[in-house]
């Protein structure tokens, strides 16, 4: 226990911008990469860590006072800001879970294999992230008990890999990709979900009979399915609401869209970083069990482009700011994963045989499991973003993430609190 | 059109996901580094599939790890196989064909 503790502070004491490129030259070299392969890999995504932490900077910097201003306008406690998928990503791996979560989940991931527990191997190492943001929540509320963040984090990981074979079949037969199946850390969690609504669904005359399988509605989509676009528009009915008619209105308009296209551009370079260890790791793992069937765990973002996720996902946009509104106790304010509202329901479609009216009525119903999970989150990631050094401006205003709110974390971290909460 | 005359040229493919993030930004270093080592230079942009139509009309090919739901005028190839390894040669074949023939 000592040790362990002791390599924790050691590590945290680094910061992520250090430990995790450490971690990646280490796996990249034994998984068998070229030196120079694997130095210049580690270093990217220090660069990209570094990068986003500028991003995330004027994140904060525009939003956190025009939240503030929202809520003082309005009276609606919506004070606990959506600051999207990459900023909580940053943050879950910057702490010292999310350090580990690669060569953890990744060393899991072949026990599994070798003991046939499971046919995915998982190469989509950025979604490590969710199992990291899991641990990262475990180890908060256990009072930085790194051993218990680590098994939290193993926990979802292990169960992505479950739910991933799962569903295999169904992913592969319905989007015609065989050899690949999703462990991505937040999808994974909507399979129960989809699964219990869908045996509810067939038990009621009328509903269960209706299909919509819809195309038309993403070619009328235009601009706005461009997230710069999507960035301003928010940002100017953000604006109109928390200011009024003020100049400082159209300042956050393009503040917003800044947002939307910068943090997806540096986690490219994030990304850029990544993708030779998870070559490095499918050629390895390829190599050493050539005889055996296996599924390839890819991203659920593969299955973005099905027509019904395109347009459910944009009808779950209005919906979700709806919902954050009118639902009893919800702080959530929905802002930057308005631009990625298809993950919601990307799992959705080949579960229910490419069904639009299931995946609307599905993705409501996913949202607001969503909204609570993440409003009950946001006090967590604003301290551990403090802890690892994002400057939160002080104020009511907290930061969490609707592509945090996923029920392992929560029924992980509140079963942690039960037992080891101090 | 001959083979010579494509010397030195630059192809464009847009390489399309669910992002433009993260599956996008791996098939593109893949396939630059596969190409180059044939000999075809590229240049790639990453759009999230809903982009596609608008920046395939001055482009060579879309290649894309998710579905694309629209009539293109430009070949599509689909990007899965840079992420599972599986199948590669005969997508980079395919990729080459359609680039030496533009």
């Amino acid at each position: 226990m000592e040790t362990v503790k002791a390599i924790g502070d050691f590590l945290t004491g680094l910061g992520a911008p250090v430990m995790l490129p450490i971690v990646i030259f280490i796996l990249g070299v034994i998984l068998g990469q070229k030196v120079s392969r694997a130095f210049i890999s580690a270093i990217t995504v220090g660069v990209g860590f570094i990068g986003l932490g500028l991003v995330i900077t004027l994140l904060f910097q525009a939003l956190g006072p025009a939240t503030d201003a929202l809520v003082k306008a309005t009276g609606i406690q919506l004070t606990s800001l959506d600051v999207g998928w990459g900023v909580a990503a940053a943050i879950a791996f910057g702490t010292t879970v999310g350090a580990l979560v690669i060569p953890l989940a990744f060393g899991l991931n072949i026990i599994m294999l070798l003991f046939k527990w499971t046919k995915t191997l998982n190469v989509d190492m950025w979604n490590f992230w969710h199992y990291a943001f899991t641990g990262s929540l475990v180890y908060l509320v256990s009072g930085n008990n790194l051993l218990l963040g680590l098994i939290a984090a193993t926990i979802h990981a292990a169960v992505a890999l479950l739910i991933a074979d799962w569903t295999a079949k169904d992913v592969q037969e319905f989007f015609k990709i065989p050899g690949v199946s999703i462990p991505q850390g937040w999808a994974i969690t909507s399979v129960p979900i989809i699964k219990i609504l869908n045996w509810i669904m067939e038990k009621i005359p009328g509903l269960r009979d209706i299909h919509w399988d819809s195309e038309s509605l993403e070619k009328r989509l235009g601009i706005f399915g461009q997230p710069i676009v999507m960035g301003a528009i928010l940002g100017l009915l953000f604006g109109l609401i928390a200011y009024g008619f003020d100049t400082r209105v159209l300042t956050l308009a393009v503040q917003m869209a800044a947002v939307m296209l910068l943090i997806p551009r540096i986690i490219a370079i994030f990304m850029e970083g990544l993708t030779p260890l998870s070559e490095a790791a499918r050629a390895f793992m390829q190599k050493r069990f050539s005889d055996r069937e296996f599924y390839i765990g890819l991203d659920s973002a593969i299955l973005i482009g099905h027509p019904i996720t395109i347009a459910a996902g944009i009808i779950l946009i209005p919906v979700t700011l709806f919902l954050a509104a009118i639902l009893p106790g919800n702080t959530t304010l929905p802002a930057a994963d308005l631009a990625a509202t298809a993950f919601f329901v990307a799992m959705v479609p080949p579960l229910t045989r490419g069904n639009l009216f299931r995946s609307i009525l599905y993705g409501t119903i996913i949202m607001i499991v969503v909204l609570y999970i993440s409003s009950s989150f946001a006090p967590l990631m604003t301290e551990i973003a403090k802890s690892i050094g994002y400057a939160i401006p002080e104020g009511a205003v907290q930061i969490t993430g609707l592509s945090g709110g996923n029920w392992i974390a929560w029924v992980l971290t509140n079963i942690t609190k039960l037992f080891f909460g101090g | 059109m001959s083979a010579n005359s494509n010397a030195g040229k630059v192809y464009k493919i847009v390489v399309a996901c669910g992002t433009a993030i993260a599956t996008s930004t791996h098939v593109s270093i893949k396939v630059k580094e596969f190409l180059e080592e044939r000999g075809l230079q590229a240049h790639t942009i990453q759009c999230r599939v809903t982009e596609v139509p608008n920046l395939a009309l001055d482009a060579d090919l879309v290649i894309s790890t998710a579905q694309v739901p629209f009539d293109l005028d430009i070949p599509v190839v689909d990007g899965i196989p840079f992420l599972t390894g599986i199948g590669i040669k005969e997508v980079i074949d395919r990729i080459e064909e359609i680039l030496r023939s533009r």
